[in-house]
Protein backbone atom coordinates (compact mmCIF):
# COMPACT_ATOMS: atom_id res chain seq x y z
CA UNK A 1 0.00 0.00 0.00
CA UNK A 2 2.79 2.23 0.33
CA UNK A 3 4.52 1.85 -2.82
CA UNK A 4 0.97 2.91 -4.16
CA UNK A 5 0.76 6.53 -2.14
CA UNK A 6 3.50 6.99 -3.57
CA UNK A 7 2.95 6.32 -6.83
CA UNK A 8 0.17 8.44 -6.25
CA UNK A 9 2.23 11.47 -4.54
CA UNK A 10 4.84 11.10 -7.67
CA UNK A 11 2.22 11.24 -10.50
CA UNK A 12 -1.07 12.88 -9.50
CA UNK A 13 0.05 16.26 -10.93
CA UNK A 14 -0.26 14.09 -14.52
CA UNK A 15 -3.03 11.31 -13.36
CA UNK A 16 -6.32 10.53 -11.50
CA UNK A 17 -6.10 8.21 -9.27
CA UNK A 18 -8.80 5.79 -7.56
CA UNK A 19 -8.80 3.27 -5.02
CA UNK A 20 -11.93 0.96 -5.00
CA UNK A 21 -12.45 -1.17 -1.66
CA UNK A 22 -13.69 -4.85 -2.99
CA UNK A 23 -14.48 -7.81 -0.68
CA UNK A 24 -12.33 -8.60 2.33
CA UNK A 25 -9.49 -10.97 1.39
CA UNK A 26 -9.14 -12.31 4.40
CA UNK A 27 -11.72 -12.12 7.14
CA UNK A 28 -12.08 -13.41 10.67
CA UNK A 29 -14.70 -15.92 9.35
CA UNK A 30 -13.52 -17.25 6.02
CA UNK A 31 -9.34 -17.27 5.66
CA UNK A 32 -7.65 -15.45 8.33
CA UNK A 33 -3.95 -14.73 8.34
CA UNK A 34 -1.63 -14.83 11.14
CA UNK A 35 -0.66 -11.72 9.85
CA UNK A 36 -3.85 -10.15 10.39
CA UNK A 37 -3.63 -10.97 14.36
CA UNK A 38 -0.68 -9.06 13.79
CA UNK A 39 -1.56 -6.42 11.96
CA UNK A 40 -4.39 -5.91 14.53
CA UNK A 41 -6.81 -5.94 11.22
CA UNK A 42 -9.69 -8.64 12.12
CA UNK A 43 -12.95 -7.93 10.60
CA UNK A 44 -15.56 -10.15 9.12
CA UNK A 45 -16.86 -10.19 6.24
CA UNK A 46 -18.91 -7.59 5.21
CA UNK A 47 -22.61 -8.57 5.36
CA UNK A 48 -23.73 -5.03 4.51
CA UNK A 49 -22.71 -2.21 2.66
CA UNK A 50 -22.87 -0.10 6.07
CA UNK A 51 -20.24 -2.85 7.29
CA UNK A 52 -18.40 -2.31 4.21
CA UNK A 53 -18.06 1.45 4.88
CA UNK A 54 -16.97 1.08 8.49
CA UNK A 55 -13.88 -0.93 7.42
CA UNK A 56 -12.89 1.10 4.25
CA UNK A 57 -13.25 3.89 6.87
CA UNK A 58 -11.26 2.51 9.56
CA UNK A 59 -8.93 2.15 6.66
CA UNK A 60 -8.16 4.99 4.91
CA UNK A 61 -8.25 6.62 8.76
CA UNK A 62 -5.64 4.25 10.09
CA UNK A 63 -3.01 5.22 7.35
CA UNK A 64 -4.62 8.93 6.50
CA UNK A 65 -4.73 7.74 2.94
CA UNK A 66 -4.76 9.86 0.69
CA UNK A 67 -5.92 8.77 -3.06
CA UNK A 68 -9.49 8.88 -3.70
CA UNK A 69 -11.78 6.40 -2.54
CA UNK A 70 -14.96 4.20 -3.70
CA UNK A 71 -16.51 0.96 -1.97
CA UNK A 72 -17.53 -1.84 -4.52
CA UNK A 73 -21.05 -2.01 -3.61
CA UNK A 74 -22.74 -5.73 -2.23
CA UNK A 75 -23.28 -6.73 -6.10
CA UNK A 76 -19.49 -6.86 -6.25
CA UNK A 77 -20.07 -4.86 -9.61
CA UNK A 78 -16.63 -3.35 -10.01
CA UNK A 79 -15.16 -6.03 -8.61
CA UNK A 80 -16.81 -8.65 -11.21
CA UNK A 81 -16.32 -6.14 -14.18
CA UNK A 82 -12.67 -5.94 -13.51
CA UNK A 83 -12.13 -9.52 -11.93
CA UNK A 84 -10.22 -7.32 -9.29
CA UNK A 85 -10.45 -9.61 -6.09
CA UNK A 86 -7.60 -9.79 -4.00
CA UNK A 87 -5.72 -6.92 -5.81
CA UNK A 88 -5.19 -5.98 -9.06
CA UNK A 89 -4.27 -2.13 -10.25
CA UNK A 90 -5.52 -1.27 -13.95
CA UNK A 91 -4.49 2.02 -15.76
CA UNK A 92 -7.62 3.71 -18.50
CA UNK A 93 -6.47 6.09 -20.90
CA UNK A 94 -8.07 8.95 -21.31
CA UNK A 95 -10.11 7.25 -24.36
CA UNK A 96 -11.35 5.00 -21.64
CA UNK A 97 -9.48 2.32 -22.65
CA UNK A 98 -7.61 0.08 -20.96
CA UNK A 99 -3.84 1.12 -20.79
CA UNK A 100 -2.47 -1.71 -17.85
CA UNK A 101 -3.58 -4.87 -16.67
CA UNK A 102 -1.93 -5.76 -13.93
CA UNK A 103 -1.89 -9.32 -12.82
CA UNK A 104 -3.44 -10.50 -9.56
CA UNK A 105 -2.76 -10.39 -6.03
CA UNK A 106 -0.91 -11.08 -4.09
CA UNK A 107 2.27 -12.85 -6.43
CA UNK A 108 1.14 -10.45 -9.58
CA UNK A 109 -0.07 -7.27 -7.81
CA UNK A 110 2.82 -5.07 -9.12
CA UNK A 111 2.82 -1.43 -8.41
CA UNK A 112 6.46 -0.64 -9.76
CA UNK A 113 4.98 -2.13 -13.32
CA UNK A 114 2.04 1.06 -13.01
CA UNK A 115 4.75 3.50 -12.10
CA UNK A 116 6.58 2.46 -15.23
CA UNK A 117 3.76 3.08 -17.29
CA UNK A 118 3.31 6.44 -15.94
CA UNK A 119 6.80 6.54 -15.84
CA UNK A 120 7.25 6.61 -19.56
CA UNK A 121 4.79 9.09 -19.93
CA UNK A 122 5.64 11.80 -17.36
CA UNK A 123 9.23 10.85 -16.74
CA UNK A 124 10.63 8.68 -14.11
CA UNK A 125 10.59 10.33 -10.09
CA UNK A 126 13.69 8.92 -8.61
CA UNK A 127 13.72 8.70 -4.56
CA UNK A 128 17.13 8.39 -4.14
CA UNK A 129 17.35 9.80 -0.02
CA UNK A 130 14.41 7.22 0.66
CA UNK A 131 15.62 4.23 2.17
CA UNK A 132 15.32 1.16 -0.08
CA UNK A 133 12.48 -0.65 2.41
CA UNK A 134 10.19 2.50 1.74
CA UNK A 135 10.88 2.36 -1.92
CA UNK A 136 9.67 -0.65 -2.26
CA UNK B 1 -6.81 -56.58 -13.00
CA UNK B 2 -7.74 -56.40 -9.46
CA UNK B 3 -4.07 -56.29 -8.30
CA UNK B 4 -3.50 -53.13 -10.92
CA UNK B 5 -6.11 -51.08 -9.40
CA UNK B 6 -5.35 -51.31 -6.35
CA UNK B 7 -1.83 -50.31 -7.24
CA UNK B 8 -3.51 -47.35 -9.33
CA UNK B 9 -5.73 -46.32 -6.20
CA UNK B 10 -2.85 -46.38 -4.28
CA UNK B 11 -0.24 -44.14 -6.14
CA UNK B 12 -3.00 -41.45 -6.71
CA UNK B 13 -3.57 -41.16 -3.09
CA UNK B 14 -0.10 -41.33 -2.40
CA UNK B 15 0.26 -38.42 -5.22
CA UNK B 16 -2.65 -36.45 -3.53
CA UNK B 17 -1.08 -36.53 -0.06
CA UNK B 18 2.35 -35.87 -1.05
CA UNK B 19 0.80 -32.87 -2.82
CA UNK B 20 -1.12 -31.83 -0.09
CA UNK B 21 2.12 -31.92 2.28
CA UNK B 22 4.00 -30.11 -0.50
CA UNK B 23 1.00 -27.17 -0.50
CA UNK B 24 0.81 -27.10 2.87
CA UNK B 25 4.50 -26.33 3.14
CA UNK B 26 4.41 -23.24 0.10
CA UNK B 27 1.22 -22.11 2.02
CA UNK B 28 2.66 -21.98 5.41
CA UNK B 29 -0.17 -24.56 6.59
CA UNK B 30 -2.73 -26.85 6.05
CA UNK B 31 -5.08 -24.31 7.22
CA UNK B 32 -3.73 -21.82 4.56
CA UNK B 33 -4.57 -24.76 1.65
CA UNK B 34 -8.31 -25.15 2.87
CA UNK B 35 -8.51 -21.48 3.04
CA UNK B 36 -7.06 -21.24 -0.64
CA UNK B 37 -9.19 -23.73 -2.24
CA UNK B 38 -12.58 -23.06 0.00
CA UNK B 39 -12.05 -19.06 -0.60
CA UNK B 40 -9.27 -17.67 -2.95
CA UNK B 41 -9.86 -20.09 -5.99
CA UNK B 42 -13.26 -19.35 -6.29
CA UNK B 43 -13.27 -15.66 -6.26
CA UNK B 44 -9.97 -15.33 -8.51
CA UNK B 45 -10.23 -14.81 -12.01
CA UNK B 46 -8.19 -13.72 -14.57
CA UNK B 47 -10.93 -11.56 -16.43
CA UNK B 48 -11.49 -11.06 -19.77
CA UNK B 49 -10.02 -7.20 -20.36
CA UNK B 50 -7.08 -6.56 -22.34
CA UNK B 51 -5.30 -4.11 -22.82
CA UNK B 52 -7.28 -2.13 -25.52
CA UNK B 53 -10.81 -3.30 -23.84
CA UNK B 54 -13.00 -0.69 -23.03
CA UNK B 55 -12.84 0.07 -19.78
CA UNK B 56 -15.81 -1.30 -17.87
CA UNK B 57 -17.95 0.97 -16.01
CA UNK B 58 -19.25 0.36 -12.49
CA UNK B 59 -21.45 2.77 -9.83
CA UNK B 60 -19.59 3.16 -6.22
CA UNK B 61 -19.93 4.07 -2.96
CA UNK B 62 -18.44 7.18 -1.21
CA UNK B 63 -16.78 6.83 1.63
CA UNK B 64 -19.83 8.33 3.66
CA UNK B 65 -21.74 4.87 2.42
CA UNK B 66 -24.40 6.87 1.11
CA UNK B 67 -23.44 9.04 -1.80
CA UNK B 68 -22.35 7.15 -5.55
CA UNK B 69 -20.58 7.89 -8.33
CA UNK B 70 -19.59 5.84 -11.60
CA UNK B 71 -15.79 4.72 -12.36
CA UNK B 72 -16.48 6.73 -15.85
CA UNK B 73 -17.16 10.15 -14.58
CA UNK B 74 -13.71 9.91 -13.19
CA UNK B 75 -12.15 8.72 -16.54
CA UNK B 76 -11.88 10.90 -19.76
CA UNK B 77 -9.31 13.95 -18.77
CA UNK B 78 -6.16 11.95 -17.60
CA UNK B 79 -4.95 8.48 -17.25
CA UNK B 80 -6.69 6.84 -14.17
CA UNK B 81 -5.00 4.75 -11.83
CA UNK B 82 -7.36 2.22 -10.36
CA UNK B 83 -6.51 0.75 -7.22
CA UNK B 84 -8.29 -2.49 -6.12
CA UNK B 85 -7.76 -4.17 -3.12
CA UNK B 86 -9.26 -4.92 0.87
CA UNK B 87 -7.93 -3.92 4.45
CA UNK B 88 -7.25 -7.30 5.38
Amino acid sequence: MGDVVQIYEDYKNHADFLTVYVREAHPTDEWQMKSNVKDDVCYAQPKTLEQRAAIANDFTKRFKYPLPFGIDDMSNAANDAYAAWPERIYIIDESGRIAYRGGIGPFNYKPAEAREWLAARYGAVKHEAQPAAAAK
Amino acid sequence: MRRLSKWAAGSIGLLLVTAFVALSFLAGSPKDVYGMLRYALPHMHRGTLQVGSDAPDARLVGLDGTSHFHIRERTGARPLVLVFGSFT
